[in-house]
Formats: C-alpha cells, structure tokens, sequence
C-alpha cells in the first residue's frame, strides 16, 4: 500500500481565514515561517547570547524586541528566551541546525507548529487592533522592531511591528486560530 | 416622505437644527416632525408634545425637566422588536428619520392611567411601605407580592429577542483625555494639543459646544457657537487629537484608566454594515482633565413634577440650541443669576413671561432692572405650588410680604443653582468638599494626573471656564512631558454669578418631590428621620433617594440639604452619598462587546477537528477545547450504541483518537532530572533514556494534582504529558517550583501541547496499523519498542515524529505525536490505511468507558479531594526521596484508613443502570447523611461486560470487597444495590497491554 507511505500535507493553521486586502488594511496568514524557541540555561546565558550573535548574525535583545537580518530574525521571548524565525526554506533549514550549535547551552525547541501567525497591515492596522489588544501601539510608542506579549480577544498572542506601513505580526497558539479569525474578521469588518 | 408639517412650537429661525433635513418620527403611535439636530425630547416640545411620561410609583404624569443626561422624567421607550430599547431618556435620545418612540408605564393610555389610583393612595404608599406591609407571611414575597408591585410599578420592558446589533470593545491610549466638550474642555484640549499631546475630547452629546450650543454667548467677537466651531475645527486638524463626540466617560478607575461608551450608531434606525451600534472604551491616559460640566439643581415645590416645570437652564437650550418654545407663558423661579438670561431669552422667543419669581431676600438690583426693561413683573418671594392635571396651568406665587397670588402659565422656568458634575473626581474614593458660597459640592482632593476645569470645579462664569480649561490643559501637558505656553483668552461678555440657596419651599399646598425618578417626596425624608433613618446612606436605602437610573443628578444635594436642615446639621456634617461608575446607564451589550454566543469565550480546536467534523462528530467542551465525545453512523439509535461499537472496535481491532489535548511539556538542562523528582511523587530517577513512566503529581498539601507520563527523550531532556484539564495549572505549578522554590536549579520548561498532534492507536491491531505509515527501515517489533517504551520515528516518507507505547485503555496502544500542521493529513491517512483493519474514530465517550473498564482514574476521581491512597496509589510513593506534598499527605486525617478509597461497582440486577453521584449506604440501612460512605465518581455502560460498571470511592473500600452495599441517589430517584469489585474489570494482569 504505498500511498500510506506518502509525504503528508501541511495545514494550514487558521481554516477560515485567508488573505484579505484593501487600500486600508490587508490581513494575511502567514504559513511558513519557522519559529525555533531559543532558552538558554541559566549558568550559561552569556554564552548562549555570544554563540546565537555569531551564528545567526543577529544581536540577541535583551527587551521585547525583534532583530532582523535577511531572511532569519530574532525575537524576545522572555529573560534569556527568544525565538529565531525564519522565512523560507534555505533560513529554516538553518534555523533548525541551531540545535546542534547550542548543544548544552540552550533548550531548543521547535515551535513552528504550536504557533499560527497572521500579518495585520495598513492604514487601519492600529484600529482593528486596538480592538483586542489593550496595548499602545502609537508610533510613538511602538517602534518599528517592538514587541509586545499581551492578548487579544481574551487570547494570548504577541504583537511584533515589522515596518512602517505598518505591518503587525500577531502570533498566537495554533488551536486558537479560528476563534482569533473570528475577533480579526468582526473588528475588521468595517474597513474591509 | 410627504411635506413637513407645522412643528407648533419651533421657532422660524436660530438654533442648531439643520430645517433643510426634515426627520419623521412616531410617539405613542402618532406621527410627528422634527429636525436633524433635534432630541427626541426638543422634538416633541417642537410639536407641542409636553406629558411624556407617567412616574415609577405614583404613575404622576411627567413631562421633560432637562435637556441632558440628568433627566429623571422623559423616560421611553424606543424602537420596536428585537431593538425595543427601554428606559431611554428623550433628552439624550438623538431624532433619526423613522424612530419609533412609546411612553411607558402607563395602561391604557398615558393621558389616562389606571395605576394613577396609587397617587391618591399616596398616603399609603410611603417610604418603606413595602417593607412595611409585605412583611408577612415570607413565603408570599417571591411568588405574590414582588410580581405584582413590579407590574405596578415600573419602567420599560426589555426586548423579547437576542439583540440584533454588533458591540465592540477598544482601547485608546492618550497624554491627556479631556472629559467634556464645553467650553473648558475645548480650550483645554486646544492647550494641549496645541502642545503636541496624544489628546482625546469625549463629549456625551453628539455635537461640542456644552452649554456655549445653549447660551447666548459672545466669546470675542463672534457667537459663542462660532467660537465653538472654530476651536472644533482646529482640533480636528491636529493629528493626534480624536474627538470622541456621543461618548460618555462613565467610569475612573485605576492607573489612569477610564470607562466610556460611543454611542458609534444609536443615531440611526440601523447600524451601517459592520459597524457596531456601540463601543465600549478603555481609555488608558497619562493625565485627565475633568471638563464635565455642572448640572442645574431645582428647588422643590408642591406638584413640582408637573409636565411644564423645566430647569431654566433647560429651557434655555430649548430655545437656543433647539430652536423650540418649551411653552407660552412662563414663569421663571430662580434663586441665582441666570435669571438674566432665562428671561432675556424667552423673551426674544416670542414666549411671554408672567413674572419672575426671585426667592433671595435682596434680588440684586440689575435682575429687577432688566425685568422692569422687559415689563416682566417681578416678585421677590417663592412660588409654593404648581397648578394643573396633566400640566401646568397655574403658578402659586407667595412674595416675601406674606400674600400670596396665582398666575396663569404653561411653563416654570427653574433654577436652584448649579451643582458641579465632580462624578469622575470620586470614583477612586475622592470625597467632594461643600463650598458654602456657590451653595454646592465642588471636587476635593483629586486622583494623582486628573485636573478639574470650568463648572465641573466650580467655576460658572464662561471666563472663568476658558482660563481654567486653558490653564488645566497646559498643566496636563506639561505633567505629560510636553512644553506648554499659555494661550491667549478671549474676551467674554459681562457675566456675574451669585446664588444664595433656597433647596424647597416651605408649607406647599401638593405633594413636592426631590427625586422624580423614583418618586421621593420631602415628606419621604421627613418620614424617614422620624424613623430614625438620619444618616444620609441610611435615607438614600430607606427612601430609595437617588438611587434610580439617573443617581439622583437632580436630586442628591437638594435631599440631603433637607435632611440637614431636619437634623439641625449642616450640609458638610451631613455628607454626601457615594456616587459609583457608570455616570450614566451603560447597556450590557456593550460590556460583552464581541464575546457572546459562540464569541463567549475562545475555541481551541484539535489538529483533526476539519476532519471529525467532516465525519459527523459529536463535539463536547473540555475546557476551552472542542474534543469529539463520539461518531455517530447512520442507523445508530442513540450515543449508547456508538460508543459501544467505538469501545468494541478498539477492543477487537484498532480505534484512534486525537489526544492533543493533552498538556505537553518539554522540560531540559542540568537540574531536569531534580525538578522532576522534586514535582513527581514517585521515582524518576531510574527512568532510562527512550522509556517513558506514569506519574502523579502532589499539591503542597498532599492531595493529587495531576497524573500524566514523563518521557526521557534525552540525558536531560524529559517529555511531560498532563490530563486536559491540569495542561495550564501543572505547567505553572512547574514554573513555580524552577523560579521560585529552587531557583538554583538549572532547568528550562516550555509548553509543547501546540506543537504535537498527538493520536491515540489502541487495540490488538495498532502495531499492523502503525507499520503502514511507519517507514520500511523503522522497527517497531514488541523487543524493540516494549510497553512503555518512547522514541522517535520516521513516518510517511521521513517525517520525524514521536512514538510512546502508551495505553489508556488496557489494549496494546501507541500515541504517536508529528508537528501539528500534519496532524490534520495524519488522521486521514490512519483512517485510509487502517481501513483493511476496519479501525474505528473514537471519542472522549469511549476514551472514558475503556478507562473505567480498566480502572484507570480520570477527572472525577483527580478531584482535589483524593490522596494517592484514596486512589490505590500509594505504592507509587517514594520513599527514598522528598517531593512536593509528602509531609502534608502524612496528616492523619490524609492517612487515615477509614477514608473512602476507590473501588469498582456491579449492579446486583445486570439491567440496573449505575448513576454518578450516587452517595452509598450500607444493605439494610436508611438513606440518610449520617450512613453516607462516600459515592459513585464514574459510570459507564461497558459494552465489554453487558451491564454497567462504576467507580467510586467508598470508606475503606479495598477491604470490603464482595460486600454489597446501596447506591442512593435522591436527586434522581435512583436506589441500586450494587457490589464492590475490584476497579480493574479487565484484563487485571495486563496481557492485553503488553501484547
């Protein structure tokens, strides 16, 4: 029977969300990024920070913050926590070699699954989000490269400002997706 | 729309009514007029509509008192069906086209109402009345008298059916909220975001201006509308002011939070599409500025209710902003200065002024000037009683000389002074202080970042309003980090402002109220102090005095100025009763916002549940979670017959069930293996890499916590499960030991139960079912992954997943775990390639039946109450190390043997059906508390054994095996006799697990 033995497909995390967009406000789920959680020891902090600089190329944040460079970013996740996400294939391949540089240094623990992921774009970002999420996120409070773990719509899901359109990453725990769907589509609705 | 029709009462030109758009509008079934621009209420009086209402207690006829939020009297209803909205003030309630209004209250019609009968009963139906009379017998209060005094008595019904409209909550953020949108207010909000301040302007009514809309005022050189207009303009120009119009800051709470409601669509017949019809607002603001105004007080005198006695101040914004005579022939009663204006005003309406009515002993001489310059008589005295059934016909007049007059008029223009609206300054416990030359309660010490400006601290001259709004704007910003200058103030024109109180007439004739809403006369609070009900909480709950839905805006100060006087106090010694969010009504709508029906809370959902869906699952709520409970075929008569065939199934073939649910916990590093022995009440020490082992977890005080596996997945890596339910509570019970019992360990924890799809494959065939998606080269041959074994393997072309050997059903079983966003393909293809072993889906029903069957503890047994021992247990308890809860669980109580310990039933009578929560009695003795031996956790139908089986949890129960004693369920009816067996009803050695 050599079809029980066939790759299986991935699904997608969010089942009744797909890609919206107006000049206002777009949302996009995002399927493919790797999330690779990154906790370091304690006795060995300094130098889970040190090997993460120079493997990945990023400096570590010591706030909620997000560092990009290319394809690969790293990401505050707690004291000493953080995820390295990567987009596309080559940077999650990468990503997932970590695990080896950071032998006895770190937990590295894929969350690439346990996480859904959906970018909140445009104009009218802010407003829909200030719906759900009792966080400032006026430009002067929330610059580009800040992140905040909170919740929204009694979900937990933390908010990271990609640029300056302004594009929201809002990521959150997989079996949560369709509920957060429904928050995002109602507060959505009158600008889509 | 056919042409508009004479609006009698609305004057040709002037207010703020735009007469190019022309609304319709029904009350009572009639059809009216109005403009935008207009209230309900400004639109009624247009019409010559004056009696709106009938009272809460009394069914007195009502007429409208105000033009805000205050109001007490103009309560109706609006809309019909499913929108019908109750209790809404007419005075706030904005005109649309098609708004369909009803008085309410009143049987048969508002201008004739039986339940009148009660104001001639008035003598009766005095404060406390109802405590009084409806004493006796108790019995009689729920089911006779509270219905029928809530039939009499009443407000509006509320809508039949689910409200159609959307609500939505939000959260705004800003260096400076402003509270008010008068005159104070815009200039603050001009200060600071002149400044550059994140400033948010919320004003109740739909337009700003406050009372400048209402007066005729000239700030500069122009109107003061005109001033209003521009400084709006500027504002909205400034890109980080929002102006928040029909929004109502009702609440102040801590850190600088606020409450307010946006009235976002009331305005309309219905909400445009995707808007909501409200908002609620969590405004989070570095520093506030209460600009919210003063409300006018009335002085009380007899038949003071009657529909045409109106607030002067009321009148005039019926005039000005509205456009509307509130009558014909007025006659004002003040005790203040605004008598100016009050006349000046209706006189340029065209209404005629019978006289004004100045209670102060020496009315200052520019008043009796101005009234001689208009030929309105003057009279220095008080007017003791209004004349009239359904409204005012006459004014009784008493001058100071001690004659006393009537004067035929259709409106009373009065005013008592004006009582600053210091609501926001005291919900964080800030105690108003009495300030004894305005004759009223301004703020007192204020919550650190809120500033008071204009009337709301005490200041009424429109100067002052502007220098203070300007001042607290510039102080806000400079608090919130911004540099500030002052600005320049206009000038105003001349003002003066002086009152001397007067709270009620003495000896009228007719009843005189102090709280319209709930009917309180002064009378009430004479009665009440003679009770001995003289403090001002005390007279507030014994009178009901402000307690309605208005929180006795106009009615507070003048009642326990009353009080004072009766007890010989002063007002200050008298105190004033705590005012409490909201400010005003907020619907429960909008407190839900987003989250009702399916939005009451988050879903989770499993990774297989498009897939049980598309199967026709049953669902059932665990937690947050929706889990299949069972698969229901075609031609099954009931649950029953499909979980006995999901339970045979497994038992004869392979069955597979989504266990994600469960809590997955990675835990890593050197001090791994410490916390675990720390957290685990048996060992785990001895767990050998690749093997994984059951475990219970101990509260501090020694009962269960949880049970679940751990696996060792590497030296110091293990792999934590959970139950559904504990997934949350253990994973932050682990955090607490790491982080704060012993931080010296070296030990990271991170939740996993999102990553792993994670399925249960149980039966005699789930090894063949596993080997055809496991890969050619992967072994899984019973010597190399036994019972309890854990590892990784390699799945449907080179997918890395996690394999346990693990059973909860007593059959030989697997959980296999791949990332989540296969898990959706990975239940497919087990159904597809184990359909030549006909596997069965199952769910959470026959999950629990196998478990029962097996004697396996689940929710009902894990319920904080058990010890290990209770259980059976307490063989797995180290005792060669400490862990959590081992001192606590040796207590004697915790150890003692005649404590209800677990144990299986069989009903005597195999068709008997076992209930849980059945209590057990010995055979032979009364069903009564004192015989109680503890009671049934679990039952199930076990279709392995053809009758129904329990567990349970009975006083010394192992030792009583054989024994058979009763299971007694009052509740229900039921009264089985049933013997004590062994938990294990199958498969005791566990031939089946091991294969």
């Amino acid at each position: 029977m050599a079809e029980a033995h066939a790759p299986l497909a991935p699904a997608p995390a969010f089942t009744t969300l797909g890609r919206l967009s107006t000049p206002g406000l777009s949302i996009a789920p995002v399927d493919d990024l790797t999330i690779i959680g990154v906790t370091s020891f304690r006795q060995t902090a300094a130098e889970t920070a040190a090997r993460l600089r120079a493997t990945v190329g990023i400096a570590p944040p010591d706030r909620p913050q997000r560092r990009s460079s290319g394809p690969l970013a790293l990401q505050w996740a707690g004291p000493a926590q953080w995820w390295l996400m990567a987009n596309g294939a080559d940077a999650s391949s990468r990503a997932r070699d970590l695990r080896h540089r950071l032998d006895g240094l770190a937990a590295v623990v894929d969350q690439s699954d346990a996480r859904a992921v959906v970018h909140v774009a445009g104009p009218h970002a802010r407003d829909v989000l200030a719906k759900g999420a009792p966080v400032d996120l006026h430009p002067r409070a929330f610059a580009i490269g800040d992140v905040a773990i909170t919740q929204a719509a009694h979900i937990g899901v933390t908010i990271a400002l990609l640029d300056h359109k302004p594009t929201f990453e809002i990521t959150l725990f997989r079996s949560y997706a369709d509920s957060f769907a429904g928050f995002l589509l109602e507060a959505a609705g009158e600008y889509l | 729309m056919s042409p508009p029709r004479l609006q009698a009462r609305r004057l040709a030109t002037g207010g703020r009514i735009d007469r190019a758009a022309p609304l319709r509008f029904t009350f009572d079934g009639r059809s009216y007029d109005g403009y935008a621009g207009d209230t309900l209420a400004s639109a009624l009086l247009a019409n010559g509509v004056s009696l709106v209402a009938r009272s809460f207690k009394y069914h007195r006829p009502r007429g409208i008192l105000s033009a805000g939020s205050e109001e007490p009297n103009a309560l109706v209803e609006l809309r019909t069906g499913a929108r019908r909205e109750p209790n809404t003030k007419a005075t706030t309630a904005e005109l649309f086209d098609g708004l369909e209004a009803r008085s309410q209250n009143r049987w048969p019609s508002l201008a004739f109402d039986a339940m009148a009968i009660n104001d001639v009963l008035a003598p009766v139906f005095v404060a406390g009345f109802y405590y009084k009379t409806f004493m006796w017998p108790a019995a009689l209060w729920e089911k006779l008298y509270e219905p029928l005094i809530r039939r009499a008595a009443g407000l509006g019904r509320a809508a039949d059916g689910d409200d159609p409209d959307r609500y939505e909550k939000a959260t705004a953020f800003c260096d400076v909220l402003v509270i008010g949108g008068g005159a104070a207010g815009l200039m603050a909000a001009l200060a600071a975001g002149r400044a550059g301040a994140r400033v948010i302007l919320a004003d109740e009514s739909f337009e700003l201006g406050g009372r400048l809309l209402s007066d005729r005022r000239t700030i500069g050189q122009d109107p003061g509308d005109h001033w209003c207009r521009q400084a709006v303009a500027e504002l909205a120009s400034l890109p980080d002011v929002r102006l928040m119009p029909r929004t109502t800051v009702f609440g102040a709470y801590d850190g600088g939070t606020f409450a307010a409601v946006e009235r976002v669509a009331d305005h309309v017949a219905v909400p445009p599409p995707h808007a909501p019809r409200q908002r609620l607002w969590r405004v989070i603001a570095r520093q506030a500025i209460v600009a919210a105004g003063a409300t006018e007080r009335p002085i009380v005198f007899g038949n003071n209710d009657r529909p045409g006695v109106m607030l002067a101040g009321a009148v005039r914004t019926y005039l000005n902003r509205f456009a509307v005579q509130p009558g014909t022939r007025a006659v004002v009663f003040t005790n203040n200065d605004d008598a100016v204006a009050t006349m000046t005003d209706l006189i340029d309406a065209g209404v005629a002024v019978a006289a004004v009515v100045d209670a102060r002993p020496q009315p200052p001489t520019h008043i009796a000037a101005l009234a001689a310059r208009l030929g309105i008589r003057m009279v220095s005295g008080v007017l003791t009683d209004a004349d009239g059934g359904l409204g005012v016909k006459r004014a009784r007049i008493r001058p100071h000389d001690g004659t006393a007059f009537d004067l035929p008029c259709d409106l009373i223009a009065v005013s008592g002074g004006w009582n600053p609206n210091v609501q926001m300054t005291t919900h964080l416990n800030g105690k108003p202080a009495w300030n004894e030359t305005l004759a009223a309660f301004v703020p007192g010490r204020l919550p650190r970042g809120m500033h008071v400006a204009g009337a709301a601290g005490g200041d009424f001259a429109l100067s002052a309003c502007l220098a203070g709004g300007a001042r607290a704007g510039v102080a806000a910003a400079v608090a919130a980090g911004f540099a500030a200058g002052a600005s320049d103030l206009p000038e105003v024109d001349a003002e003066t402002v002086s009152v001397t109180p007067l709270w009620h007439v003495a000896d009228s004739r007719h009843k005189a109220f102090v709280d319209l809403q709930n009917d309180v006369a002064v009378s009430d609070i004479a009665l009440a102090h003679r009770e001995g009900f003289s403090a001002v909480e005390h007279l507030k709950r014994y009178t009901t005095l402000g307690m309605a839905t208005d929180q006795g805006r106009t009615a507070n100060v003048n009642g326990l100025a009353i009080l004072a006087e009766l007890t010989g106090r002063t007002i200050p010694q008298t105190g004033i009763t705590t005012a409490r969010p909201p400010f005003t009504p907020v619907a429960l709508g909008a407190l839900a916002g987003h989250h009702r029906g399916r939005a009451f809370k988050p879903e989770r959902r499993p990774p297989s549940y498009a897939w049980a869906k598309e199967n026709g699952a049953e669902f059932i709520e665990a937690g947050l979670w929706l889990r299949p409970s069972h698969f229901p075929r075609a031609g099954e008569r009931d649950w029953l017959e499909t979980v006995c065939r999901e339970v045979n199934g497994v038992r004869s073939g392979v069955g597979v069930c989504d266990v994600s649910s469960l809590g997955k916990i990675d835990v890593q590093g050197p001090g791994a293996l410490d916390l675990l022995e720390r957290v685990y009440a048996n060992g785990i020490a001895s767990l050998k890499l690749g093997r994984a082992r059951y475990g219970i977890m101990l509260r501090e005080d020694g009962f269960v916590l949880d049970d679940g596996t751990v696996a060792r997945l590497g030296p110091r890596h293990y792999f934590v499960t959970t139950t559904t339910a504990n997934a949350a509570k253990v994973y932050q019970h682990l955090l607490f030991a790491a982080q704060w019992l012993w931080p010296d360990l070296d030990v990271t924890i991170t939740s996993q139960t999102e990553q792993w799809a994670q399925y249960a494959i149980a039966g005699p065939r789930s090894r063949d079912l596993l080997a055809r998606i496991a890969d050619p080269d992967q072994d899984i041959s019973d010597a190399t992954f036994p019972y309890m074994a854990a590892g990784e393997i390699a799945i449907c072309g080179g997918l890395s997943a996690r394999l346990y050997r693990l059973s909860f059903s007593g059959e030989r079983a697997y959980e296999i775990g791949v990332p989540a966003r296969f898990g959706d393909a990975l239940m497919r293809r087990l159904m597809a390639a184990g359909r030549e072993f006909e596997v069965t889906a199952y769910g959470t029903e026959a999950l629990g039946v196998m478990r029962i069957e097996k004697g396996h503890v689940g929710g009902a047994e894990l319920n904080g109450t058990t010890t290990p021992g209770d259980l059976g247990l307490a063989g797995m308890l180290s005792q060669k190390k400490d862990y959590i809860g081992r001192v606590l669980g040796q207590r004697p109580g915790l150890t003692d043997p005649g404590r209800p310990r677990l144990i299986g039933l069989r009903p005597l009578d195999p068709t008997a059906r076992l209930r849980a929560g059945a209590h057990f009695v010995p055979n032979g003795a009364a069903a009564v508390a004192a015989n109680d031996q503890g009671y049934m956790t679990s039952v199930a139908f076990s279709p392995s054994l053809g009758h129904w089986i329990g567990l349970g949890l009975l006083s010394r129960g192992p030792e009583r095996l054989g024994e058979i004693v009763r299971a007694v369920d009052p509740v229900r009816g039921g009264d089985t006799a049933v013997e004590v067996v062994s938990p294990i009803f199958i498969d005791r050695q566990g031939v089946r697990l091991r294969g």
